[in-house]
């Protein structure tokens, strides 16, 4: 889907950055690429432009500058609620955190189920039942 | 020795770059374009440094102004050192501009600025960047003028040793090989050069082209769409995809995030200042203030340069004499009177002029500031974009408009703000049309004397017909005459901040500085050529019926007629263009009361005077502020006749539509 359908509240994955031209190389400088996660922060009073959190930084976008960007929809985990079984996405952070997740069961890729709310989160993954905590789980994107 | 300043936007590099040259600076426009350049010269460990700002930039393409001209100055000017400054609170995407200066040059040194801030929202490893990245990096706080000594030591002394990002091999190769055919070219930095043929950059490849190396051009183009083919996307994304993994890599290295996931307060602010239905009222109440403010301080002030400069005359007939007055009277005393006036009532009255200007130049300029630095302008471009992009014109050009009815003088120079040269021409053009506070007064004074029961009514008709014509203009000139391709609007939000008063105060400085030294020779000029006019032939009364401009006025009267606009009211107009407000002193000076004012027109005249005064040419002090912002002689015509045709067209109308019905009459 279009970054430019996604609800405030919500957020994505990026897959796509189409067109060409200065808009595309704009936004490729300001770190919106395959891979990255974005999330709409608000709309503006008539809906366009768009306010959205991406690394960390706020920048609004108009319509037609989202409309070059291909998402897929994810969740933060801290935002899934316990009885749910997701599949991991995105692990956002460094190695060391990747490296963290993966030694108890949680990379892009595998399900995972949430037995208590957040936070601290208890889940089951392949390796057994785990805590999350809050850090973590505000980093971990699952579909 | 030679130091360019290179960042993002907003990383407080006007900000280092006070701290590090303090008022030694000069201000002047890079060749040929109307982005600001900012010098300065510093002496530091004996040595004789000069500091250039180089605009703000997120990368190094070539499809910005900002952009090309950082980096061919890197490329031609070969600066001693690039101090990168980096924006410490959000370093990933900082880090990007960062890889790409650092295929340009080696001798960089890195200002890790608003570090104060950073230290709340991650733990940083400085030294491991400086191990991992080989450069020096220093941490700064140019607010506070933390850490500038270090960074120039580093400047000076500093260890370069940087370890580059490199490509997949896939990527590496084709860049080596690129690189191979142009060895026997006389071209600094073939990396870069390579690096960026690969990219399709349009700049690099007409350069390519000038020098008859087609062949390699050709190669390039090849090399892209292997490169393109292997990886499965285009080269653009491919390229911009292994910086941010660099800068990413780097980033989880050197910072450990704290409390993730908490809400920040400018996200709590933001969720009422930029709220979908609040925003906009909100800043209609901030923009209210705004104004109070500017006209509450600034108007004292003007006054009273008014006053000392200019004396002034009773409601009673009575004059008190002004500066310009007894300096007239002491200096007739030694030479010929013609002289003296000349002085006084032509040259030294304009740079009066000049002076009750400046008060409201420098407080709309301190909002303007506070604004900007506090991070608010940002949020009104976000509210006011979808409806001022109707009128060909991103959000932030509602704040020129709306200063225009302070003064267009700093509203026009305020236009510095929009980074679309076409908008910037746009927003210029349309500015004049927007009643300034001298206008409204001007209006305030006539319809007092003719339109004493419905008087908001007539003031209110005059200004919805201005913002009428500015948004219908607006919408036709961005589809004629100031059309120009979609450029990308993509803006950051940055954290709310208290300003800080320095940056504030060499801003306002800055803005009323430069207007004082470039449009007051202008204004002094215009000042001396009315006097020439209303005061030649010598002997008559100075603006009289026998002054040029009043046989001027005379000649002009049959034009005049259709309009309803009497011969008294042409000379008013007349040196109206010298000040708005002047024409009610000119009403005095050739009615001598307001009863007689009243007798020799009537109210349908008046309102046609009334729509002429609104629109016919900007004053003096905004035609030079055009001037100097366009340097444009011809800019400066088209703005003058547009002003012409609307006041011409509107009084013609208005008066003829009302003699035919009989209202007014
Ligand atoms: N807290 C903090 N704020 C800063 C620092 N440096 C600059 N600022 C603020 O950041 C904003 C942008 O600064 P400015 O110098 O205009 O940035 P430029 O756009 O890169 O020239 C202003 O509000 C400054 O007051 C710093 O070191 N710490
Ligand atoms: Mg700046």
């Amino acid at each position: 889907m279009k970054l430019s359908e996604l609800m405030p509240g919500e957020t994505g994955v990026v897959t796509k950055v189409a067109g060409t031209g200065a808009i595309h190389r704009r936004l490729l400088a300001m770190g919106i690429l395959p891979g990255t996660v974005i999330r709409v922060a608000r709309l503006s009073p008539f809906g366009d432009p768009i306010e959205y959190e991406i690394r960390g930084v706020f920048i609004s976008l108009r319509k037609s500058e989202a409309d070059y960007v291909e998402i897929d929809r994810i969740i933060p985990l801290h935002m899934v609620p316990a009885g749910e079984k997701v599949r991991v996405m995105i692990l956002d952070g460094g190695v060391n955190f990747i490296r963290n997740m993966g030694s108890i069961g949680i990379s892009p890729g595998k399900i995972i189920e949430i037995l208590s709310p957040c936070c601290p989160m208890r889940v089951r993954t392949a390796l057994g039942e785990h805590y999350v905590g809050k850090g973590e789980a505000y980093r971990i994107y699952v579909r | 020795m030679l130091i360019a300043l290179a960042g993002n936007p907003n990383t407080g590099k006007s900000s280092l770059f006070n701290a590090i040259t303090g008022a030694h600076q000069h201000i002047g426009n890079w060749p040929g374009v109307t982005v600001e350049k900012k010098e300065g010269t510093i002496t530091f460990e004996g040595k004789k440094i000069t500091i250039v700002d180089l605009p703000g930039t997120y990368s190094l393409t070539a499809y910005s102004l900002e952009e090309v001209i950082t980096r061919n100055f890197i490329l031609e000017e070969e600066p001693d050192v690039v101090v990168d400054v980096i924006d410490a609170t959000n370093l990933e995407r900082n880090l990007y501009l960062l890889t790409e200066l650092m295929e340009l040059t080696d001798r960089i040194v890195i200002a890790l600025n608003m570090f104060d801030e950073a230290k709340k929202k991650y733990k940083l490893d400085v030294k491991k960047m400086r191990e991992l990245l080989g450069l020096p990096v220093i941490p700064t706080v140019a607010i506070k003028d933390k850490g500038i000594k270090d960074l120039l030591h580093a400047c000076l002394h500093g260890y370069f040793k940087p370890k580059k990002l490199s490509y997949p091999e896939d990527v590496e190769n084709r860049v080596e090989k690129l690189q191979r055919m142009m060895e026997n070219l006389d071209l600094k930095n073939k990396r870069w050069h390579a690096i960026k043929l690969l990219e399709n950059d349009s700049e690099v490849r007409k350069k390519f082209a000038n020098l008859g190396r087609k062949d390699i051009l050709h190669e390039a183009e090849h090399l892209r769409h292997e490169i393109e083919d292997i990886y499965g996307d285009d080269i653009e994304t491919l390229i911009a995809s292994f910086r941010y993994s660099f800068a990413h890599g780097l980033f989880h290295e050197v910072a450990e995030p704290l409390n993730v996931g908490g809400v920040t307060i400018t996200d709590m602010i933001d969720h009422v200042v930029a709220h979908k239905i609040f925003g906009l009222p909100i800043f209609l109440v901030v923009m209210y203030l705004s104004f109070e403010f500017v006209f509450v301080v600034a108007a004292p002030f003007q006054d009273a340069i008014d006053l000392i400069f200019n004396g002034k005359t009773l409601a009673s007939g009575q004059h008190i004499n002004g500066l310009i007055d007894i300096s007239y009277h002491w200096m007739a005393s030694f030479m010929p009177n013609w002289a003296s006036s000349f002085i006084n009532y032509g040259m030294l009255r304009g740079l009066a002029a000049v002076l009750t200007f400046t008060p409201i130049i420098m407080f709309l300029f301190l909002i303007l500031s506070i604004l900007e630095d506090s991070g608010y302008l940002a949020r009104v471009a976000f509210l006011m974009d979808k409806l001022m992009r109707k009128i060909g014109l991103e959000g932030r050009g509602i704040i020129s408009l709306m200063l225009g009815f302070g003064c267009n003088v700093p509203a026009v120079m305020s236009t510095r703000a929009l980074k679309n040269e076409r908008e910037r021409e746009l927003s210029i053009a349309l500015n004049p049309l927007i009643p300034c506070g001298a206008r409204i007064q001007v209006f305030a004074f006539i319809t007092a004397i003719f339109f004493k029961h419905n008087q908001a009514l007539v003031m209110w008709s005059l200004i919805l017909l201005s913002m009428g014509v500015v948004a219908l203009l607006g919408y036709v000139y961005s589809k004629t005459i100031f059309k120009g391709k979609a450029e990308p609007f993509v803006m950051e939000l940055p954290p709310y901040r208290v300003p800080s008063l320095k940056g504030i105060f060499i801003h306002m400085w800055e803005k009323s500085e430069g207007f004082l030294r470039k449009a007051g020779t202008i204004i002094v000029g215009a000042a001396g050529i009315i006097w020439l006019l209303a005061a030649l032939p010598w002997g008559v009364q100075f603006g009289g019926e026998n002054s040029y401009i009043g046989q001027i006025a005379h000649f002009l009267a049959p034009v005049g007629a259709p309009f309803g606009i009497t011969p008294e009211s042409i000379i008013a107009l007349f040196f109206g263009f010298f000040a708005k407000e002047v024409v009610i002193d000119v009403f005095y000076v050739l009615y001598g009361t307001k009863e007689a004012l009243f007798a020799a027109m009537t109210p349908l005249q008046a309102y046609s005077l009334l729509l002429f005064i609104l629109f016919y040419t900007p004053c003096v002090a905004t035609l030079a502020t055009i001037y100097n912002e366009t340097k444009s002689t011809k800019f400066v015509l088209f703005v003058i006749l547009e002003g012409f045709a609307l006041a011409l067209f509107f009084s013609f109308l208005a008066y003829t539509i009302g003699s035919f019905l009989g209202v007014g009459g």
